[in-house]
């Protein structure tokens, strides 16, 4: 019997090892149907909604809205046609897909939906701020994370379909606030930061340059002032509101300001320097472009350049915007944003709530308050007019592009309010030809939101 | 028989409740324009299900557990067959069925006398040999199949049974050791080792590199047990080298395979779902769109892609089916294969015999459902049973008679009218 036990032990191990693999393959199709599901010809959407349960997206081709109506939230919310990939529904399809394994394809009747914490009426509301203009805004609560402004133009509306796609205008089809594009003086926020970093606040409120509306700098260029004739002697403050290249030029080539020091503490906010490989900032599924300088020497006018944020340096609006929910939280750690608050399932259960995340520490608790210090004394300076009943603190920036041809205009910051913890970033493109500035459109932000804040 | 008349009842009533609940099925949620097509497949099924329970009774068996699995899981794939895409029956598949029907007769009958069985042992040399050269000269330019009119024949799959019977054989020559230089050699071995390579080869040659693992496998099982004979213990070091070598083997293979390989090996299904890759994500589509209950019979789209009858037959029976029918039917089949672990073989010989059918129906199953799925490379091998194919399903029915002809009796003698001894069954051996 012992010789006949062989054999079948023999027996035993192939199918034992039949049954093995039986077991990987259930798990795996368990767990990857939906991934298959989602490359077949056949998908049941559901519905995408904002914070207060309007309609942005419908998976079924029955939404009744008017001609325009999503115009706003178009190249954010996108669709499953194909044409715009970084979008949420193009990067949800598996949670919106009216599948299960367990159901199948509801063809009807389903209930997989994603509720995203955007606010459409306040999206809207800035969208025609915009008065036709390009550019693009963001805005999310820096407590929590929730994105609730979100919107790009040139955009479209994708219930009206893509017939005339020959003549959308260039940046129709992506949304902005997640591609690079020169920071202007918004850049001085990082320089800033790196300044506190290094020498720490008191030797940096010590310091004090001249400007003269250019500076010679060491390496024999130029570097100009916004300001011709030169905003005389200046400290850090008065520095960041006058908003001063010529001092900033010489912070970087001061000898208390190494350049090694420099670059890690860029680093550590996330640029990728001198060409090194650039990561994204996953948002729900849409890849955010992170931001790039080159830094090679202190006084070489291109480091010099980018660290005034001109150049070769290069931000997204929505990383700008959560630089300074690190500033706003006084805690050196961004809020990692989300647009998807929760799904709901096929049939209609609640899942993926969104947690608030930070990241690491980019900076010490002591630079955010200092920072957070000087931008809201530069908000009560100069945009208490303008951005009038709220507690802002502001660094706007003038970026030249197209090799200087157009100028565009940003304004990014928060608002010091526990009751309206937002952080933005506007962007308006080619700003000398409109009277639209970006104060007006934060103004019109932070009312929407106050307003849709006060009614909740 | 007449001692056991109820139990042989009682499985003819399971297999029949089992066929009509799915015909039941079909004609309830099946997609068909015209009821007499599942009429007509009902009849078959019923017909087909009852002739095999008169038939059988005219045979002196004394076990009936593989036929009645036999006939249960036949049946099955003559329903999945005829339903894929729009309920038609398919006459074909239907026949191929019976004949391998007739032909696990024919294993069992040809295969039950193993005195006979080690006195032919030549003849499946010169059998395996026959159809190689078939093989070389009439499968066209590297092809595996020969053309006659209406029907194609795979002569590789001849070559299974052979080659188990010819590993089962050797068994007995373990014993005849010669001398060559300092090595102390069987020639049985030497000739069994040089006819699995020339048979790797020759698949190799026309590109039929699904059957390579499964000679493979018959090789291995009875390799294992010929080292091990009659120690009592397998040999731990001649183990790990066989294994070791194997790997070795296998390694070599996947580097130098030819580049259609090489694509299959290292292909991203998802990528290429267009090319290289549109069988395997089609297929895993299709049992994604099947969940675990099935669209119905007759409401799959994967009809529509190239071998949903045969290398992705199970992804086909789990879109219209759902998976849990298919791991059912999966669980059927490995129920044929494991009977030799619940009534033991009758000897070493049927045990090795045995042994050999298992690892080739379950690499066989393994390259179709796993290569289907994604799970290994993808190569076109037929489940046994369930795949249509006539040289598949006549030699799987052939190597289940051989199957039976190795299972120790389990029913009363039809002759004497009772109980074998146990001591009889399983005589014991004296200690040394």
């Amino acid at each position: 019997m012992k010789s006949i036990k062989r054999c079948q032990k023999i027996i035993s191990l192939f199918i034992v090892m039949f049954i093995i693999g039986m077991v990987i393959l259930v798990i795996k199709i368990q767990r990857e149907a939906s991934f298959y599901m989602i490359n077949s010809d056949t998908l049941s959407l559901g519905k995408v909604y904002d914070k207060n349960g309007d309609v942005l997206f419908d998976g079924t081709g029955e939404i009744d809205s008017p001609a325009g109506y999503l115009i706003d939230v178009g190249n954010l919310i996108g669709d499953d046609k194909g044409q715009m990939g970084n979008t949420l529904v193009a990067n949800n399809l598996k949670k919106l897909n009216n599948y299960s394994f367990s159901t199948g394809l509801k063809e009807s009747g389903g209930k997989a939906a994603i509720y995203t914490t955007l606010d459409h009426k306040a999206n809207r509301a800035v969208y025609d701020a915009f008065a036709g203009n390009d550019g693009c805004a963001v805005a999310y609560n820096y407590e929590t994370g929730a994105i609730l402004v979100c919107t790009s133009l040139p955009s479209l509306d994708v219930t009206q379909g893509y017939d005339d796609i020959d003549n959308f205008p260039s940046g129709t089809l992506l949304s902005k606030t997640m591609r690079k594009t020169v920071p202007g003086s918004t850049q001085k926020v990082s320089t800033l930061i790196a300044a506190l970093e290094i020498m720490g606040p008191n030797k940096l409120f010590s310091k004090r340059f001249d400007c003269t509306g250019s500076y010679h700098n060491k390496g024999g260029n130029d570097i100009d002032c916004h300001q011709s004739y030169g905003h005389g002697t200046l400290d850090i403050q008065g520095a960041v509101e006058n908003s001063c290249n010529p001092f900033f030029a010489q912070l970087i080539e001061d000898e208390d300001m190494p350049l090694n020091k420099i670059k890690d503490v860029y680093s550590d906010l996330g640029y990728a320097l001198n060409g090194a490989d650039e990561d994204y900032i996953d948002i729900n599924g849409i890849k955010c472009e992170t931001a790039s300088t080159t830094l090679m020497d202190p006084y070489e006018f291109r480091t010099q350049w980018g660290c005034i944020g001109q150049g070769d340096t290069l931000v997204s609006p929505v990383q700008l915007m959560m630089w300074e929910s690190a500033v706003a939280n006084e805690n050196g750690k961004m809020t990692m944003p989300y647009l998807i608050d929760h799904i709901t399932d096929v049939n209609g259960k609640e899942k993926e709530k969104a947690k608030t995340q930070t990241s690491q520490r980019l900076f010490a608790s002591d630079t955010a308050s200092t920072v957070k210090e000087i931008l809201l004394t530069n908000g009560q300076n100069h945009y208490a007019y303008s951005i009038p009943g709220y507690n802002i603190g502001v660094k706007s920036g003038t970026a030249q592009v197209l090799e200087g041809e157009q100028e565009n205009s940003l304004l990014t910051g928060f608002v010091d309010d526990p009751d309206l913890p937002i952080a933005f970033c506007v962007l308006l493109e080619n700003k000398n030809s409109t009277w639209i500035t970006t104060d007006s459109i934060v103004k019109v932000m932070l009312d929407s939101l106050s307003n849709d804040n006060g009614n909740e | 028989m007449s001692g056991n008349t109820g139990s042989y009842i009682s499985s003819c009533v399971f297999v029949l409740i089992a066929h009509i609940g799915m015909l039941l099925n079909v004609f309830f949620n099946g997609n068909y324009d015209s009821l007499n097509q599942v009429i007509i497949l009902s009849g078959a099924v019923v017909i087909l299900d009852v002739a095999y329970f008169i038939a059988m009774l005219f045979f002196r068996q004394t076990t009936f557990t593989v036929d009645f699995l036999l006939i249960l899981v036949l049946n099955m794939s003559v329903i999945f067959q005829s339903c894929f895409g729009e309920v038609v029956f398919d006459y074909k598949h239907y026949i191929t069925c019976i004949i391998s029907l007739v032909t696990c007769r024919c294993g069992y009958l040809l295969c039950r006398n193993h005195k006979w069985l080690r006195e032919q042992r030549k003849f499946f040399y010169i059998g395996i040999f026959i159809l190689m050269v078939v093989i070389l000269t009439l499968t066209g330019s590297r092809g595996m199949w020969i053309s006659l009119g209406p029907i194609t024949i795979q002569p590789s799959e001849f070559i299974k049974p052979l080659f188990i019977l010819a590993c089962a054989t050797s068994i007995t020559e373990q014993q005849k050791k010669h001398k060559i230089l300092c090595f102390n050699v069987v020639y049985e071995n030497i000739a069994l080792f040089g006819l699995t390579a020339a048979i790797c080869l020759l698949q190799w040659w026309c590109r039929d590199l699904g059957s390579l693992p499964t000679f493979v496998a018959i090789y291995a099982a009875g390799f294992l047990l010929r080292i091990c004979y009659p120690k009592a213990k397998f040999s731990k070091k001649k183990l790990v080298g066989a294994g070791a070598v194997l790997a070795a083997v296998a390694v070599a293979g996947m580097k130098f395979a030819p580049a259609y390989v090489q694509d299959r090996l290292h292909v991203d299904i998802w990528a290429d779902k267009d090319g290289n890759g549109y069988q395997q994500s089609q297929a895993l589509i299709a049992i994604a769109n099947g969940g675990w209950f099935g669209k119905g019979p007759g409401q799959g789209d994967l009809h529509n892609v190239f071998a949903h009858k045969n290398d992705i037959v199970f992804a086909s029976i789990s879109e219209e089916w759902g998976l849990l029918y298919a791991l059912m039917m999966v669980l059927a089949i490995l129920i044929i294969i494991a009977l030799p672990l619940i009534n033991p073989p009758r000897s070493y010989f049927h045990g090795t015999m045995s042994a050999g059918i298992s690892a080739a129906f379950t690499v066989q199953m393994a390259l179709n459902i796993f290569g289907s799925c994604n799970l290994i490379p993808f190569t076109g091998v037929t489940i046994p049973f369930i795949s249509t194919g006539g040289s598949s399903l006549m030699i799987s029915g052939f190597m289940a008679g051989m199957l039976v002809a190795c299972q120790s009796p389990t029913m009363r003698s039809p002759h004497l009218n009772e109980q074998i001894p146990k001591r009889q069954l399983y005589p014991r051996r004296r200690k040394a």
